[in-house]
């Protein structure tokens, strides 16, 4: 369990001073990952390094297990760093020792015996399905598997939160999906609080179970991944949806752009809807899954029947319609922000 | 010492030396060369690598930030860097006096030569220290390790084969200097080179000497090479 309360971090003094961080209050139960999503520069990276205590807070709380660790002296910071264990981007192995030595460095910092090291780095080695791969050096092993090695040494400590610090970035989407799970895998396991930040918005779907947006140093948007993508006034929601590029409606229909509103929308909803309207409702896009058991989505459809009656039917359902202008005007949007970089695209 | 200005003054041989006698003169000489850079280095590397890593580590984004500390440590490494090696031995001979009680031979060739290859050095490993990612650091220091640990597992440690190289280019700059040294009567093969090849176009030596040079820093440089590749996996492990 990590709390963050009132965390503030202020860099500079005076005039000068720039605030990263303001007044963020965050909750991880164990057992819980939640994604902290944001675009460059929202203060993800300052996030991290106040969440493992590399940076301290300017102000506020960093409770885990129910001690304040924000405000500790140096030397029993260095000890309660131990309590999160951290997952860089780039691994940040040592490139000069195996994968099981660079798994035994925190065990080596805390003093435990040689036998004792080799049982727990064996044990977590294979707990990331990597025993094959323990005597080799970080230059023989692949991406993913170099990300699983930062994996194990996050956890040699047995620590009671996972920081994940855009660890899947940069990884190609297998291997990411494979990471991914084992993160879910170890969750489970070990009842850890995971705080997983990144910028990869569908990588969010895959792996958390809450999200929340960072932007400008502020905590915009938080809330179950469930409740986040059935609300359509979630910008977060929408965001985490992928963007699709609807077909050509035929010449007469109109443009119509449905999302799932609710938690109970039937899975059969367009034949339901085609019937209630006494037309065949034409799929032109639609991406849904199951999130928690729950379907969540978002199409885009075509048909001839009168706004009003499109609209009472589909909401009927659970789902929320918006005509096709505003839609087609939400493409235009995602258009313009083409020169912008990829991961603020998702943003627009 | 096999080598000293009276006995080299009483051969007064106008023809080369003959190359039955090069030995006599060339090994006591290599003898001398060998100890003042050996005694140097060991010096430079015991003084050069702790100032390096306060450097590192008191510069900004470093372990232990001192921006004050760090300016005038740095100023005075900058200092032992600016002078040339031969006006930097003339203008210390006073302390070189007082800390070894002569200004001739190995033990007052050490004093300058330490006094420059110790900056030299800190220069080098500080340079290697700042190459080691960031991210490395930040991780040693989650992975919960005092100051000391990270500096020696995730510093010092990811460095050493760049500090192996920086110690090659250390240790063969010292020969040179050591030849310097040689000049003003500190022995070495600088100092038979000086007397006999310059002072009394003795060819013969003047040519064994420069092979001999050639010799001792190429055989530094493929060990260094080697010490290098040794340390780093990637060049160690080809499969």
């Amino acid at each position: 369990m990590i709390s963050l309360k009132n965390l503030t971090k202020v860099y500079g003094h005076g005039e000068q001073s720039l605030t990263v961080l303001d007044n963020l209050d965050v909750d991880v139960a164990n057992g819980e990952i939640l994604a902290i999503v944001g675009p460059s520069g929202a203060g993800k990276s300052t996030l991290a390094q106040c969440i493992n205590l590399l940076e301290r807070p300017t102000s506020g709380q960093v409770i885990v297990n129910g001690e304040d660790l924000a405000q500790l002296p140096e030397r029993k910071l260095r000890v309660a760093r131990r309590r999160i264990g951290t997952v860089f981007q780039s691994a940040s192995l040592l490139s000069r020792r195996t994968a099981a030595e660079n798994i035994a460095l925190p065990l080596q910092y805390l003093g435990v015996t040689p036998a004792e090291t080799k049982a727990r780095v064996g044990e977590l080695l294979e707990r990331v399905g990597l025993s094959h791969r323990a005597n080799h050096y970080p230059f023989e092993l692949s991406g993913g598997q170099l990300q699983r090695v930062g994996i194990a040494r996050a956890l040699a400590l047995r620590p009671a939160v996972l920081l994940s610090d855009e660890a899947t970035s940069g990884l190609d989407p297998e291997t990411t999906r494979s990471v991914v799970s084992l993160l879910r895998q170890l969750r489970d396991d070990l009842d850890l609080a995971v705080v997983f930040i990144t910028h990869e918005m569908d990588t969010v779907l895959h792996v958390a179970d809450s999200a929340a947006r960072l932007e400008n140093g502020r905590i915009t948007e938080q809330g179950s991944l469930v409740d986040l993508l059935t609300d359509h006034d979630s910008a977060l929601g929408r965001a985490l949806q992928p963007h699709l590029s609807p077909a050509e409606p035929e010449a007469g229909s109109s443009l119509w752009h449905v999302t799932y509103d609710s938690r109970k929308v039937p899975s059969d909803w367009l034949q339901l809807v085609s019937a209630e309207l006494g037309e065949p409702v034409a799929l032109l896009a639609a991406t849904i899954q199951s999130i928690d058991g729950t379907s969540t989505g978002n199409a885009t459809v075509g048909l001839r029947a009168p706004a009003h009656l499109a609209t009472a039917a589909f909401a009927r359902h659970g789902l929320r319609a918006i005509p096709g202008e505003l839609a087609i005007a939400n493409a235009a949007l995602d258009h313009s922000s083409d020169t912008r970089a990829t991961e603020d695209l998702q943003w627009a | 010492m096999g080598i000293n200005i009276s006995s080299a003054v009483q051969v007064h041989a106008l023809s080369d030396t003959a190359l039955a006698e090069l030995p006599s003169l060339l090994v006591p000489a290599l003898g001398e060369t060998l100890a003042m850079v050996g005694i140097v280095m060991l010096i430079v590397i015991v003084v050069g690598t702790p100032i390096a890593v306060a450097l590192h580590n008191m510069a900004p984004g470093g372990l232990f930030e001192r921006q004050g500390t760090y300016s005038v440590l740095s100023w005075i490494v900058n200092i032992g860097r600016s002078l040339p090696f031969l006006v930097l031995m003339a203008a210390i001979v006073p302390f070189t006096r007082f800390i070894t009680g002569t200004n001739i031979g190995i033990a007052a060739a050490v004093v300058p030569m330490s006094l420059a290859g110790i900056p030299f050095f800190a220069r080098l490993v500080e340079n290697c220290l700042r190459d080691v990612p960031l991210s490395v650091t930040a991780a040693a220091r989650a992975s919960g390790g005092s100051p000391l640990q990270i500096i020696r597992t995730a510093q010092l440690g990811e460095a050493v084969p760049a500090i192996l190289g920086g110690l090659t280019i250390n240790t063969i700059a010292m020969i040179e200097y050591s030849a310097i040294a040689g000049t003003i009567g500190a022995g070495g093969i600088g100092y038979v080179a000086v007397t006999y090849g310059y002072q009394r176009f003795d060819n013969t030596v003047m040519l064994a000497t420069v092979i001999l040079l050639i010799l001792m820093v190429t055989i530094v440089q493929l060990t260094g090479d080697a010490l290098v590749r040794a340390a780093t996996p990637h060049l160690s492990r080809r499969k």
